[in-house]
This record gives structure tokens, C-alpha cells and sequence, in this order.
């Protein structure tokens, strides 16, 4: 027997119990790792505990987060405001629409109420004539021209014309000041001149922001018109402030989606 | 390239700023004078080079002896004014550096080329002297009778903001 073997059997009398336990340790490491290196196995030991604490961040964000965002939007709001109130502009237009409409429609349904059934079938029989219907045709809306212009300077943006009539730049600039003086006479900050009619004609006039869009009309320009006009202005505003540098976009693309949104339009 | 500027041309009454205009729009003067009332908008292209032109439109305001009488949404979104005073009528320019503060605080950053016009009327010599001892400073003396240095007045400053804007 040599040396080295005397040792060995002392190393096993003395450690005998030692040897068990890191046989033990190896076995659970073993496990461990078969654990970590199988998805499914370790997905089923992690996933409670990270859904629990989910629900927990879910439950404390608005105590722990909330007074950050809140701020980091206050800031952002008003860094760039003229931004919001753009982004803003459309969408409020059409809420503001659909409620008014909804309340018309109430009263619409309030006065029905109040009329006679013989009133309403001598209003029916008496409006609804072929006659009535092809003069109406003949004096339905329809657009000449749409302008888009800087609400500051006056300085035309892009416009679509159905003929050509005297320099746009000219009427852009014109109008501005027009608009100008009416809203400062009456010394009313926050109301737009809307409308200004002459004779067969008609100038609807939509403001926005930085920018706002006078519209051309000839014929009747009835509510349901201006209606159905504002729904077309909204939509081209939307798509046309889309685009983050928007106000810097060359005259031609803005001429184009002008000519696609009223083009084909009938009011 | 083809850019759009607004350009607001102001002063006391009767100083001939649509005169000026005219004159460079037109190229054409009377005599008969017309009170502006309200602000008068006319366009007047300038060809800078064979694909260069900038569009000015002129915003020619009613003439005033108070400048902060002038409405800000006429002055809103300008690129460039032009103050206007009558050379043979000293109460039009003497209050002219006031009125040139005033202005840069409302329309900070914009250039202002200062006119004295009517040249026609008076000795420029003579002109020079009361203008040195005023301690006033102009950047062009016109007259809108003879077009002497209209045209130069307008196209200079088309060229002063083409050049800005392409800086931007």
C-alpha cells in the first residue's frame, strides 16, 4: 500500500459524511440547472412570482409613477403646446359636431312630437314635390376653391381651385386682414369670423391653430352644407397635421391632398 | 425655388407709402392723394435669378401718428417692414426712434428698413444735415415721383429674405 492510498482511506473514514453532503449539493445543482436551462420547467417556478408582481406594480402605479407622469405631461403639454392644440383641433371639431347634432336631432324629435299628425302630413305632401327636389338640386353647394392659409402672416400654404380665379396669394392676405379686423372690432380673442357671403357666393371660413382654411362656395350653402363641409375640412386637417413636420411641407403634396379630399366632393 | 413673404409698410399719414408701392407694383404715380383706410394687400413677384423668385406680399397699413395704434394681428407673422416718413415733413420722423423700439419689441427679430420718401421735394444736402443733427438713420432715401431707388428698396429686401430663408 502506498502512501497515497494510506491517505485516501483516511480522507474516507474522516470525510465520509462531508462527501455525502457535497454529493447532495451537486445532485441539487444538477436539478437546478436542468431547471434554468428548461423553459417550460423554470417558466413554471418564475411566472406566479412575476405575476404577483405585476399585480402589485399594476395596484401601486398610481401612487408610486403617477405624480411623474403627470408632471413629465404637464411639461410636455406645455413645451409644446401649439402641437396639442393642433393634434386636438379635428378631433374636438367632430366631438363638438356630434353633440350638437344628437341635440338637434332631440329637439327635431321634441317639435315632431308637438306637431299634429295632420301638420306634419301637409308638411310632407307639400315639401316633397319633384319639383322641389330638382330646384333643390340645382341650388346645392357646390365648392370653387379651398385655400389653406398661415393664420398669421396670411401667407397662402396650398390651395385647389376648380377655375382659375384672381391670384389666391393676393385673396389669402385679403382675407386675413379681413378676418383680422372683424375678430379684433369686436375685441373677441377667442371667436373666428366663420362665414362672409356675397350675392351667389360664399367664404366658410374654418380656423385652427396655426393655420386656417377658407372655402369657396356657390350656391345654396344650407346647414346641412356647412354640416358636411366641416366633416371634409375636419378629415383633411386630420390627415394634413398627421405628420409631424407638417407646417415645413412642400405646397404641392398639400395641393394634392386638397384636390383628393374635395375634389369629387358634393355637398 | 419659390417663397412667400409678407411685408408690412407703415408710417404717419400722407407719406406716400402707397405711392411707393405703387410705384414698384405698377410703376406708375398720381398726384391725387387717397387717404388708405384699413390695411390694402397687393403682391408683387421679384426674380431673383432663372429659378429664384420671392413673392412679396405688401401689406400697405392706413397711415398713423401713434405707431402703437397699429393692430398686432396686422403685424403678426411678418418677415420684414418698412417704416416710411416724409422727408420735407419733419413731424414724420421725429419720433421716428421711439417708434422703431416700440416696433422691435412687437415684432422682435424682424428687419425694418427705415425710408425717408419724397426726395423730389427737397435738397438732399440739406436733408442729410437735419437728419445727422436728429441723430436718425435710414437705409434708403426714395421718391415715389421719380421711382429713384424704389425698385432698389423692394429688391434688396426680397433678397435679404431669400437669403434668410434659405439660412433656415
Amino acid at each position: 500500500m502506498t502512501e497515497n492510498d494510506k491517505i485516501q482511506i483516511l480522507k474516507d473514514i474522516l470525510f465520509a459524511e462531508d462527501s455525502d453532503y457535497i454529493e447532495k449539493i451537486a445532485h441539487r445543482l444538477e436539478n437546478l440547472e436542468s431547471t434554468l436551462n428548461d423553459r417550460q420547467k423554470f417558466s413554471t417556478k418564475v411566472d406566479p412570482i412575476i405575476l404577483h408582481q405585476l399585480e402589485e406594480f399594476k395596484t401601486s402605479i398610481p401612487s408610486t409613477l403617477g405624480p411623474t407622469i403627470t408632471a413629465a405631461l404637464k411639461t410636455e403639454i406645455k413645451k409644446n403646446k401649439d402641437e396639442v392644440v393642433e393634434a386636438m383641433f379635428p378631433i374636438l371639431g367632430k366631438m363638438i359636431k356630434k353633440y350638437i347634432a344628437h341635440e338637434i336631432k332631440l329637439l327635431s324629435e321634441k317639435i315632431n312630437k308637438q306637431l299634429s299628425f295632420k301638420d306634419r302630413m301637409k308638411s310632407w305632401f307639400g315639401n316633397s314635390t319633384k319639383k322641389q327636389e330638382i330646384i333643390d338640386e340645382l341650388a346645392a353647394s357646390h365648392i370653387e376653391q379651398v385655400l389653406l392659409i398661415e393664420k398669421d402672416s396670411g401667407l397662402l400654404k396650398a390651395s385647389y381651385s376648380v377655375t382659375q380665379t384672381i391670384d389666391e396669394e393676393m385673396i389669402s392676405g385679403m382675407l386675413t386682414a379681413i378676418k383680422s379686423f372683424v375678430e379684433d372690432a369686436f375685441g373677441q380673442k377667442n371667436q373666428n369670423l366663420e362665414l362672409i357671403d356675397y350675392e351667389l357666393y360664399h367664404i366658410h371660413l374654418q380656423s385652427f391653430n396655426r393655420f386656417y382654411i377658407a372655402v369657396i362656395l356657390s350656391g345654396n350653402y344650407t346647414t346641412k352644407a356647412k354640416d358636411k363641409l366641416q366633416d371634409l375640412i375636419f378629415d383633411f386637417f386630420e390627415k394634413f397635421t398627421k405628420k409631424d413636420d407638417y407646417h415645413v411641407l412642400d405646397s404641392d403634396s398639400i395641393n394634392k391632398q386638397l384636390a383628393q379630399n374635395f375634389g369629387h366632393a358634393h355637398l | 425655388m419659390h417663397i412667400s413673404k409678407k411685408i408690412v409698410v407703415l408710417g404717419h399719414f400722407g407719406v406716400g407709402k402707397t405711392s411707393l408701392i405703387r410705384r414698384f407694383v405698377e410703376n406708375s404715380f398720381s398726384d391725387n392723394y387717397k387717404v388708405s383706410i384699413g390695411v390694402h394687400i397687393v403682391k408683387k413677384e421679384v426674380e431673383l435669378s432663372e429659378e429664384d423668385t420671392v413673392s412679396l406680399i405688401l401689406w400697405d397699413l392706413e397711415g398713423t401718428d401713434d405707431i402703437s395704434r397699429i393692430r398686432d394681428s396686422y403685424l403678426l407673422g411678418t418677415h420684414g417692414l418698412i417704416y416710411v416718413f416724409d422727408v420735407s415733413r419733419p413731424s414724420t420722423f421725429q419720433t421716428i426712434n421711439d417708434d422703431l423700439k416700440k416696433l422691435e419689441k412687437r415684432v422682435k427679430g424682424v428687419p425694418v428698413k427705415v425710408v425717408g420718401n419724397k426726395t423730389d421735394l427737397i435738397l438732399l444736402d440739406e436733408l442729410k444735415t437735419v437728419l445727422d443733427g436728429k441723430e436718425i438713420s435710414y437705409d434708403y432715401l426714395t421718391s415715389a415721383k421719380t421711382g429713384e431707388k424704389v425698385n432698389d428698396l423692394f429688391e434688396q429686401l426680397a433678397k435679404m429674405l431669400a437669403l434668410d430663408a434659405e439660412k433656415i
